[in-house]
């Protein structure tokens, strides 16, 4: 014969000309998912480019609906890290991502810096706006700490509408450098999509190393029970600051990516609460059991947006919230928890918000 | 001496929960604290171990001021504490909340211990309050006895040489109380532990402690060994009008 199959301890084990044997597990959780799940994100373009003509979406709607998918993911995944790593409700992640994308916005105008450079200025600068606010996770929790982080964004505002000459208020900062120069517009979009989906899985890659690690257990003690946290030998103050400041850093990151894609950058646009909404969104419609549901949520919120918008308009946020709704309603758990359901002894932190003020 | 507080005063809002307390502790010693209902224990306990902050008065382990330190510091140093109410994290499996205590303990950074070096550690620890075969259930889903020993056994993994139990019997079956008693007094032996330990009613701990000290509405009022403390009438006045007699 010369292929066998055999079924054993649910495996399938391929035998060709009895020399070489293939096993493959059968029940989903044992495949290497996180490949699968990296490849399948990977080839997505692909997929759109392989699409039949004639949809009420074209492919470059979506190819840049896409592109908006990975910039709320990675502000979604820093925000979710956040909020395990602070047991903390961030309420103005999008004052983050602004912040990032007037650095990278006024610096490439006003100083000729490049992508690059404006990349780790973006990062920089923003992270430094949140260590200076970092003290807020030690001081307030709670409703206070969302009170005080969702004003953040409105303060953004005036500043931006106080000095017209340096942000431009909401005719935003033109001619900025592109991510990269290419010739086609869909080139553009698919080249821009995977530098976005570089940083988002360098980003997850980097969380998910976290999380395996002694950091990640003491972020999870500290995300169930900060006092708890503190009695046995964590240095809470400390872990908190260092993960606000780097969190706020990422934001900043996905407004550099902003506002190179776009070739200008109105802050006013995003700081709309839309943004805020879609991130936030993510975690919700993810769930809180961890990081990846922030990617699940962040692609179902944006794609939902734009496959309704073809068919109600305006109406879309409202589509949304009915989508959300119902998801609230048929998954508590989120789009993750169904993945997660069998392994939940399996100790990952999940998002959890101390009601305790 | 190991544990010296002067003077300590602690308020909330109007209450004055510790009022003036004083108290010494030396090495090796097993202290008893009693006290009615409210008349300060807990807090007390939440003040030496960082909990809370003093209004006044000082607090010196081991000959170490510690009244500005954090509680984790506090910790490393050799405080660890149970909690009246067993404050354990709910999501996680009883292996795992007795690892972060080791992960957070002094000798996790000083050996470089690894994470799953510091779970098999923990295993140890669980198996000796005979909690090992409980070691992949969820917090949430063990009883009142077991959370009690597993209480004592996330404290004893910070490596403490000072331990203070807060009503560990209360709510608690006679046998399930004589065995955490039996395995306190274990403890104490084989890890040379100073203990303070905190009841409601001193019955039960009657036996196992060389000298009590007894607190009424944020004072203490009298300290000695157990069978002349339950004589005084002060103490008796203090009890009066409690179903539970000393
Ligand atoms: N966090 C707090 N906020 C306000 N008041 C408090 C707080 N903690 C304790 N108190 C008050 O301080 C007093 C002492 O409380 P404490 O818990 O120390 O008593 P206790 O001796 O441990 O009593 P029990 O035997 O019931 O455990 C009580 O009147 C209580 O209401
Ligand atoms: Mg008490």
């Amino acid at each position: 014969m010369v292929i066998r199959v055999e079924a054993r301890r649910g495996r399938l084990i391929i035998h060709v000309l009895n020399k070489w044997r293939f096993a493959w597990n059968v029940e989903p959780r044992y495949w290497r998912n996180p490949l699968i799940a990296a490849i399948l994100w990977i080839c997505l373009p692909l997929l759109i480019l392989l699409m039949p003509r004639g949809l009420p979406i074209g492919p470059t709607t979506l190819l840049s609906a896409l592109f908006l998918a990975n910039v709320v993911s990675i502000s979604a995944i820093a925000h979710a890290f956040q909020t395990i790593g602070t047991g903390r409700l961030n309420f103005g992640p999008n004052f983050f991502v602004v912040v990032g994308g007037y650095v990278a916005a006024l610096l490439n105008k006003n100083y000729g810096l490049g992508p690059a450079l404006t990349f780790l200025a973006a990062f920089g600068i923003t992270a430094l706006v949140g260590l200076a606010l970092s003290p807020l996770t030690i001081i307030s929790r709670g409703l206070y700490f969302t009170l005080i982080t969702m004003i953040l964004p409105f303060i953004m505002h005036e500043l931006v509408y106080w000095r017209v000459d340096i942000f431009g208020a909401e005719t935003g900062i033109p001619g900025i450098t592109r991510l990269i120069a290419v010739e086609s517009i869909t080139d553009y979009y698919i080249i821009c999509f995977y530098i976005s989906l570089a940083i988002a899985l360098t980003l997850l890659f980097i969380v998910d190393k976290i999380f395996r690690s002694r950091w990640g257990f003491m972020l999870g003690v500290i995300n169930e029970d900060e006092d708890v946290a503190a009695s046995f030998g964590i240095e809470t103050k400390k872990i908190k600051v260092t993960i606000f400041t780097l969190t706020s850093g990422v934001m900043g990151i996905s407004g550099w990516l902003i506002a190179h894609y776009y070739g200008s950058f109105a802050g006013t646009l995003w700081l709309d609460p839309w943004l805020l909404i879609f991130i936030l969104l993510s975690s919700v419609i993810g769930g809180k059991s961890a990081i990846y549901g922030s990617v699940l949520g962040a692609y179902f919120v944006v794609l939902a947006r734009d496959m309704l918008r073809p068919f109600i308009g305006g109406l879309a946020l409202l589509g949304l919230y009915a989508v959300l709704l119902a998801a609230l309603y048929l998954l508590p758990e989120g789009l993750w928890g169904l993945y997660r359901k069998p392994r939940y002894r399996e100790y990952v932190p999940r998002i959890y918000v101390r009601r305790k003020l | 001496m190991v544990l010296h507080a002067n003077n300590l005063v602690k308020r909330f809002g109007g209450i004055v929960a510790v009022n003036n307390v004083s108290l010494k502790i030396n090495g090796g010693e097993v202290v008893g604290l009693i006290g009615p209902n409210g008349s300060g224990k807990t807090t007390l306990i939440n003040l030496v171990s960082g909990f809370y902050k003093p209004d006044g008065g000082r607090i010196v382990f081991e000959g170490i001021d510690i009244t500005k330190k954090e509680p984790y510091e506090r910790v490393k140093l050799g405080i660890a504490r149970t909690f009246q109410i067993p404050r354990l994290i709910s999501n996680m499996t009883a292996l795992q909340n007795v690892a972060y205590a080791i992960v957070g303990s002094k000798r996790f950074r000083e050996k470089k211990m690894t994470l799953e070096e510091a779970l098999s550690e923990a295993i140890y620890y669980l198996d000796i309050v005979g909690l090992l075969r409980k070691r992949d259930v969820l917090v949430k889903d063990l009883p009142l006895y077991e959370q009690r020993l597993l209480e004592l056994a996330r404290a004893l993994a910070t490596n403490p040489r000072f331990i203070m139990v807060d009503e560990v019997m209360a709510g608690l079956n006679p046998v399930e109380a004589d065995n955490v008693a039996k395995l306190v007094q274990r403890l104490r032996e084989e890890f040379k532990l100073t203990i303070l330990w905190v009841e409601h009613v001193l019955r039960i701990i009657m036996r196992s402690v060389e000298r009590v000290l007894v607190m009424n509405e944020g004072k203490i009022i009298a300290e000695g060994p157990p069978h002349e403390v339950v004589k005084n009438p002060v103490v008796v006045k203090a009890y009066i009008g409690e179903e539970v007699v000393l």
